[in-house]
């Protein structure tokens, strides 16, 4: 059996490129919103696109620094380009899919013990490294273990020890978690890339994926077909990664025909393109969420009713079409929009300044004050968005002023810290992800320091359960409460926007990190 | 001029030497303090957003930051010695880092260089030989014009008209896989963006330093000897000009490097300039002390240059 | 008279940078169109990044760099007069004054910058100009330290000093007032200069704080949107371009004695 758990991943990364949005936090974003969604602006070209063609050198564009390029496959990316480059050498155990939230690549199966502690994963038939080796169980357990003691292992792999990770026989590997966990399956989405046993230099190692490292160089690579594939038939002859410091130089070289795709060039970027007939543009709704923290534990906002009436200040319409050029859409303070299980049915919160006044003053709110709005420039619009905030809570006499910090103060002083400031996440299908990972009570990124007794009694019981009825009963419960009463201000989603010239066919329509599955796009003649 | 190198003059240059040596270590142990005591660390900047404290504790050790600022900095500066600039904060020897990406900024800023001083040459110089004429006044102008702008403001503009209006010239540096720039029209933007502001600079030395020296009595006396004009210009004129040019020129290098920062950015140009912006804010110590050390012996070796013009330009007219 | 005609337009400049903000037609921080919009409307020069007006976010953006640019251009000129005059009235001193000045202008400006800079916490202006001082003082010195030179070595200075007057003395009352046309010409350099550190900060997006606006930061953050709409690049961009040159101009009015000095830093 392929038991399909729930919805967590913990790809998060203290920073993304300040410059560009992000690999690290993002993952596969809307299963079900980009299956029924966006499909015709974004791929114009492709619905007459014909059967898929083999050939053709596809030039990408994805944003990196020069100072943070690494080229270790468990090290921490910052650079979408490493990312991707990684991604298309190396396999991980899962990845995310199009039809469901975990997709086979590397581990073909997957099923948990009785009590949903040990998970065993089964490896692809005829999976093998670049220079012809099989891959064994040993490989896996090598290179999980290697992931697991990497300073960050162990908030990727959380709850599975490295002595818990095993081979059993010589194609299956087990992981054995400290606690009842229905979520390993999408934690080992896309971080756990395999690498032959006892490497010794990781950089350019052999990897199993659909291309083949030829040359690297500065962050830029060139990457060619791997005929021997297990996934199936790769159409491409080449990928060639170029690096881009700014989204705004990925966005001239597309436009000037240097480079065949932008990957995530941002929704200015878009709108340049709008009156280009030779250029598609494709949408990845869901992709990012900017929400503003209010401290729920002690400070200025501890009052329910002041939390609310800041939500009901805020024009979420307003904030999508200014901060996110319309490229996005209005949120409803539930963080997980594009998980399967998300509340539809839970009223849309709209402005309302009569009502948002009156409950500030029964809170008996301190409007005399300025209160300080902190903020970084970690991810473009994340500044801009709390600058209209701003201006927005003018109209019921709240008084913020907003401090852009530079990107080290603002996750070492403000982070976890501060009455009220902007954060972001990319992994946005997935309720029991943010529930596990910044709502419940002892989570170790408690953004707004919520300590909520039933919230936590909900999430647990969901994740306990391997039955979906219950457990999609206890995720509306969980819902219910983060609207009501949680520390998030989340007044939008932002679409991921890339950009494509009209040759390039099936490209990746999956939020987040999903961008880098390359394997089955083609060029057309 | 015929003196030689006698030893006196050996133990000038040697101390010459040793002074700018001494100030690139003095300098060098400032930037290291000054990052290290920036807040935030490496251990922060290249971990995960959920780190718990044993991680970063764990990272602190592996990246060495555990020992006292002294024992690092010896450590680092005892590398250099054998060309061993340590490794970045991700892991990556800083040497490959800069090995990759300093060949292109030489190749900026030298042609940049070139351009600064070929233009301001043959400004300065016209502007000087035909004082008060309207060429004078235009070159004079224009000088106060382009010297006084910010070179990302003169880079918007080179762009928004070259590139994006008349698509005469790329807009943005595509590096190749063999990680230079794809084409020599690439390069023409960034180029004139640096060089701009310090040809209007140049210009205006030249143009002083020239004015002077004909002004010079034993110039004047050279043109009553009937010499040529040539001949004036290149064994009389020049040669007491160029103390005062080389030193002009030798600022402009230091301005084109720090230049470099904004205009690679702008650009998207593979070279240091990304990679210390980015370091600074990673506080990545080993590759912000990396950069500055080379851009750091780079500028001391141009000023050693100007020096050495000043003392040969002295000795010879002595 | 032509003189006067030089300061004119940066007379202008200036005072239409200080009285802009109560010109401004819209406030600077509502939207008023849609990101980077077009011209039209009651937007002049269309939209910025957020929708907000270009014409009065450029009305208002010229105030704080003009008086930061000021600050820094006043400070760094007071202490290279004294440091100056001191390093060529005590040689032994000027010795180490002069070792102290080049070790740091071998360090790149946009170093210094980001350094200074990230190293506050709070007040980024104040950051900002003792990052600009310290990298436009010892240029400054140098120009004074050499024009100071051949006046403490004059009759007269000499004569006091052997008189027993003392070095602050000597300083402010012998050897400054010979200097009054360098100063002046030091001053609008540096002011110059002033103008470019706080524009190039401001373009690294260090300093000014949103929605406070900024003409070098207009450059940078109406960056992306340039094909959309040009002028909100554009009208800044010219007006930092406006007021180098005007202030320059003016400054080379002032400087025709002591240009050479001013402009070659050693």
């Amino acid at each position: 059996m392929t038991w399909r758990g729930g919805n967590n991943v913990n790809l998060t990364r203290r920073q993304l490129l300040r410059i560009g949005a992000g690999v690290g936090v993002a993952t596969a974003g809307g299963v079900l919103l980009t299956a029924c969604g966006d499909d015709a602006q974004g791929t114009a070209g492709q619905a007459s696109s014909g059967a898929p063609r083999k050939g053709g050198v596809l030039r990408v564009g994805a944003l990196g620094k020069a100072s943070a390029i690494t080229r270790d496959p468990h090290g921490v990316q910052n650079n979408e380009s490493d990312f991707l480059i990684l991604s298309l050498v190396y396999d991980a155990l899962t990845v995310p899919g199009v039809t469901s939230n975990v997709a086979p690549r590397l581990a073909a199966t997957w099923e948990p013990s009785a009590d949903v502690k040990r998970w065993r994963f089964t490896i692809a038939e005829g999976a093998t490294f670049h220079d012809g080796t099989p891959v064994t169980a040993d490989d896996v357990v090598w290179s999980l273990q290697r992931l697991r003691n990497t300073p960050a292992g162990k908030t990727r792999l959380p709850g599975v020890e490295a002595d818990a990770i095993q081979a059993d026989g010589t194609n299956a590997v087990t992981l054995t978690s400290t606690y009842a966990n229905s979520e390993l399956p999408l934690l080992a989405r896309l971080t756990t890339f395999t690498l032959k046993k006892d490497t010794a230099d990781v950089a350019g190692s052999p990897g199993t994926g659909p291309f083949k490292l030829e040359s690297f160089q500065d962050g830029n690579a060139r990457l060619v077909r791997n005929d021997a594939w297990y996934g199936g038939d790769v159409l491409l002859d080449a990928v060639e990664v170029r690096m881009f410091e700014s989204p705004q130089a990925m966005a001239n070289a597309l436009l000037a025909g240097q480079i065949d795709l932008a990957s995530n060039v941002g929704a200015v970027a878009a709108r340049v393109a709008e009156s280009r007939s030779d250029v598609q543009i494709v949408k990845r709704p869901n992709d990012m969420a900017m929400p503003i923290v209010m401290r729920v534990a002690d400070g200025p906002f501890a009052d329910v009713r002041v939390r609310e009436a800041l939500r009901l200040a805020v024009d979420r319409e307003a904030m999508v079409k200014q901060v996110l050029s319309g490229y996005g859409t209005v949120a409803n303070d539930v963080l997980g929009t594009a998980d399967p299980a998300y509340d539809k049915a839970l009223p849309q919160r709209t402005r309302d300044l009569e009502r948002a006044k009156r409950l500030l003053t029964e809170a008996g709110f301190d409007r005399a004050k300025t209160y300080q709005l902190y903020t970084t420039e970690d991810i473009p619009g994340l500044a801009e968005s709390a600058t209209l905030f701003a201006t927005q809570m003018r109209d019921v006499d709240v008084k913020i002023e907003v401090v852009k910090q530079e990107s080290s103060a603002f996750w070492d002083g403000t982070w976890l810290k501060s009455p009220l400031y902007t954060t972001y996440w990319g992994t946005n299908d997935s309720l029991v992800f943010f529930a596990s990972k910044t709502m419940a009570s002892d989570a170790a990124q408690n953004e707004a320091a919520w300590k909520d007794p039933a919230f936590d009694a909900a999430y647990q019981s969901a994740v306990a359960t391997a039955d979906q009825t219950v457990r999609t009963g206890r995720l509306k419960e969980l819902q219910k409460i983060e609207y009501e009463r949680s520390g998030y201000l989340l007044w939008g989603m932002a679409d991921g926007v890339d950009l494509a010239a009209a040759k390039v066919r099936d490209l990746p329509k999956l939020g987040g990190y999903g961008r880098v599955q390359l394997e089955r796009t083609w060029l057309s003649a | 001029m015929a003196v030689g190198l006698t030893r006196r003059r050996s133990a000038y240059l040697a101390g010459l030497l040793a002074r700018r040596a001494a100030l690139l270590v003095v300098l060098l142990t400032l930037v290291f303090a000054a990052v290290d005591l920036l807040p935030g660390d490496a251990a922060r900047s290249t971990l995960d957003r959920g780190a718990t404290a044993d991680a970063l504790a764990a990272r602190r050790a592996q990246l060495g930051l555990d020992d006292p600022l002294p024992v690092r900095f010896a450590r680092w500066i005892g590398g250099l010695a054998t060309g061993d600039f340590g490794v970045s904060a991700r892991g990556e020897p800083v040497s490959a880092i800069l090995g990759g990406h300093l060949p292109n900024t030489v190749l900026l800023a030298g042609l940049a260089f070139l351009v600064t001083m070929l233009g301001a040459l043959a400004l300065g110089g016209l502007s000087a030989l035909h004082p008060g004429r309207p060429l004078d006044r235009a070159v004079s102008s224009a000088s106060t014009v382009v010297v006084a702008i910010p070179e990302f403001v003169v880079a918007s503009l080179l762009v928004l008209v070259f590139a994006l209006w008349t698509g005469l010239l790329p807009a943005v540096t595509v590096t190749s896989t063999s990680g230079r720039p794809a084409s020599a029209s690439m390069l023409v933007l960034p180029v004139l963006a640096l060089a701009l502001p310090q040809i209007g600079w140049n210009t205006r030395i030249v143009r002083a330093a020239l004015t002077d020296e004909l002004r010079a009595p034993h110039v004047e006396a050279a043109v009553l000897d009937g010499l040529s004009p040539w001949r004036v210009l290149t064994r009389h004129v020049l040669p007491g000009a160029l103390p005062t040019i080389a030193a002009g020129a030798a600022t402009s290098v230091g301005m084109l490097l720090g230049g470099t920062v904004v205009v690679e950015t702008i650009f998207n140009y593979p070279g240091v300039g990304t990679v210390l912006a980015g370091a600074v804010l990673d506080r990545d110590t080993a590759v912000v002390a990396g950069t500055t050390a080379v851009t750091g012996a780079a500028i001391c070796a141009v000023l050693l240059s100007a020096d050495l013009v000043r003392a040969w330009a002295t000795g010879r007219r002595a | 008279m032509r003189r006067l005609l030089r300061f004119a337009p940066a007379v202008l400049v200036a005072t239409l940078a200080l009285l802009g903000p109560w010109l401004a037609p819209h406030p600077i921080d509502e939207p008023v169109t849609a990101p980077y919009a077009e011209p039209g409307g009651g937007a002049l020069l269309g939209g910025d990044v957020l929708g907000f007006d270009v014409t009065s976010r450029l009305l208002a953006g010229g105030r704080e760099l003009l008086l930061t640019a000021l600050v820094i251009a006043v400070v760094v000129t007071g202490l290279a007069a004294l440091i100056g005059t001191v390093a060529a009235l005590r040689p032994a001193l000027g010795r180490i004054i002069e070792r102290v000045a080049d070790t740091v202008m071998m360090l790149p400006t946009v170093l210094a910058l980001l350094l200074v800079v990230l190293a506050y916490r709070g007040d980024s202006r104040g950051a900002l100009i003792v990052a600009a001082v310290v990298v436009g003082l010892p240029y400054a010195v140098r120009v004074v330290a050499a024009a100071a030179a051949p006046v403490a070595a004059s009759g007269f200075v000499e004569a006091a000093a052997a008189g027993g007057e003392r070095l602050w003395w000597l300083a402010c009352r012998e050897v400054l007032p010979n200097l009054r046309a360098t100063m002046l010409a030091v001053f609008g350099l540096r002011f110059i200069e002033a103008v470019y550190v706080v524009s190039v900060a401001a373009f690294l997006q260090i300093g000014p704080q949103p929605p406070a606006a900024n003409w070098a930061l207009m450059v940078r953050e109406n960056g992306p949107g340039i094909l959309l709409n040009p002028w909100a690049v554009i009208a800044p961009s010219l007006a930092i371009a406006a007021l180098a040159i005007t202030v320059s101009l003016a400054t080379d009015a002032l400087a025709v004695a002591t240009r050479r000095q001013a402009v070659v830093p050693r």
